[in-house]
């Protein structure tokens, strides 16, 4: 009789250790696959690019200063490689980008132009897509961080080799600024 | 009015009261067969019982199972490829990769309301339409509040929801059904030999004649608290209220309703196309949409969230 409860004391240990081991291992998972949703939208972006500047170029061919930035802000963002790098370099093409359009505005041949307004169509989409990505990842890492602090998962961090993981924050100082547009 | 406007807290209130109004259905079942126990015996209870919940769980599951292809028949709905409408999927996928599910179909509704709704048995077989004039009648950020509920109703599994209480609904009425026969016809022989309380048995019949009335309060409550819920969802997707909250205002604006006035198909979409036919707001499969609009309202008070 005894041997029975001990032995089944041992196996709600065992299923419990599984438990806990699972779901941190599952929410690291979610995580990675969140990181790796927000690399292809901004890979898809940075892919739109040159496209998109050599569009503006055939109408406002002396905004150099504004390509420059674009051209090197993309450069940056696809050499990044942390989390906190890759959201630098978010940050500054989102701006750049944003300069290129305001930079836009003053030709309304380029506006009207139907190349420019599906480029423009697929760069809002995709910069959605980048914050929502983004957005996911967060509440992503918000739970396995919060798994990986509290108990009883907490005792596990070391058994399933997890650890907190890092917000993609773009909270850099430029991106609060208002965009310097020269006309 | 909603005692909170943060998302989060709505969520979890909603799905909470989800829980309970399905254990309140299954409280009537049981209520129901214990009323036939009282007033047939146990020889006939044990036999149709099983039989209602069966003949109910047979028809509600070959049309959960194939919702998504049983729905398309049923309001006209054509599958559209990202060819069709890319600045829509572009919508969408916007919507998906926030909500973190697999990509559904999409279909179009020939129709002059602007409306749209969602179905199939789980994310994976998940389909959801638009009316034509709700892509017309939509800005961007209004059909992202849109898609947002609706892929919130995927999330939430909400054709499981209400097809688990359309088959309690279903069961409850088919067994009130029988025993309002039998009762015709002289069943309930066993009664005499069992010594039952008269007043119990009189208990048995007001459960009986009332049972499939209550059952239906309990799913259009159902169904509305889910409207409630995919409004809540919806947000924490987009963590955009205007949209929705604009979107919902176009449709109380716009008189038209959808074409087909099924019953059948009624409480799929995301404005009820029943509009003043409902014979209360109790039976309604929706909540009032000024009381959505009011509640998306307070959660754009709160700012920002994340």
């Amino acid at each position: 009789m005894e041997i029975i409860i001990v032995l089944g004391v041992i196996a709600l240990l065992v299923l419990f250790v599984v438990a806990q081991y699972n779901r941190l291992v599952r929410l690291n998972i979610t995580v990675d696959e969140a990181w790796a949703q927000i690399e292809v939208q901004l890979k898809r972006r940075a892919d739109l690019i040159p496209n998109l500047v050599e569009t503006v170029k055939g109408y406002a061919a002396h905004e150099q200063s504004t390509f420059d930035a674009v051209v090197t802000a993309r450069a940056k963002s696809t050499s990044a490689s942390t989390v906190g790098e890759v959201a630098a370099a978010d940050g500054a093409l989102t701006n750049a980008l944003r300069g290129l359009l305001a930079v836009a505005e003053a030709y309304p041949d380029l506006k009207a132009s139907a190349n420019f307004l599906s480029l423009q169509e697929e760069l809002s989409t995709t910069e959605n897509k980048v914050s929502f990505a983004r957005q996911f990842y967060n509440d992503n890492v918000r739970a396995l961080n919060q798994a990986v602090a509290t108990i009883p998962t907490s005792f596990f961090t070391g058994l399933a080799k997890v650890d907190a993981r890092a917000f993609y924050e773009v909270e850099n100082p430029s991106d609060r600024e208002v965009p310097n547009v020269k006309f | 009015m909603a005692p909170s406007s943060n998302f989060r807290e709505l969520e979890s209130a909603n799905k909470g009261k989800t829980y309970f109004l399905l254990a309140s259905m299954g409280l009537l079942t049981w209520l129901i067969a214990y009323a036939a126990l009282t007033y047939f015996g146990a020889g006939t209870t044990s036999f149709i019982v099983p039989l209602a919940v069966g003949i109910s769980l047979v028809g509600v599951w070959g049309s959960y199972y194939g919702s998504d292809k049983l729905v398309l028949t049923m309001t006209g709905a054509k599958v559209i490829t990202r060819e069709d409408a890319p600045e829509l999927f572009n919508v969408i996928e916007e919507v998906v990769i926030a909500s973190g599910l697999p990509m559904p179909k999409v279909a179009i509704v020939e129709d002059t309301a602007p409306n749209a709704f969602a179905t199939g048995r789980d994310p994976d077989h998940a389909l959801i339409a638009f009316t034509t004039r709700i892509l017309e009648v939509m800005d961007r950020d209004e059909l992202q509040g849109v898609i947002a509920h609706e892929m919130a109703h995927v999330a939430n599994r909400d054709t499981l929801v209400s097809a688990v209480a359309a088959t309690t609904a279903g069961a409850i009425a088919m067994l009130s059904d029988f025993m309002m026969r039998m009762m015709w016809f002289g069943g309930g022989r066993d009664r005499r030999d069992s010594n039952a309380n008269p007043i119990l048995l009189v208990v048995s019949l007001v459960v009986m004649i009332l049972a499939p009335i209550a059952a239906m309060l309990l799913k259009s409550a159902i169904s509305r608290k889910r409207e409630s819920l995919a409004d809540a969802t919806a947000v924490s997707f987009t963590r955009n209220p205007a949209g929705l909250r604009k979107a919902l205002e176009v449709l109380a604006s716009d008189t038209t309703v959808v074409q087909q006035k099924s019953n059948a198909v009624a409480h799929i979409w995301i404005e009820s196309p029943l509009d003043g036919k409902a014979v209360s707001k109790l039976f309604s499969t929706h909540p009032p949409i000024e009381e959505r609009i009011a509640t998306l309202r307070a959660m754009e008070s709160l700012g920002p969230s994340n």
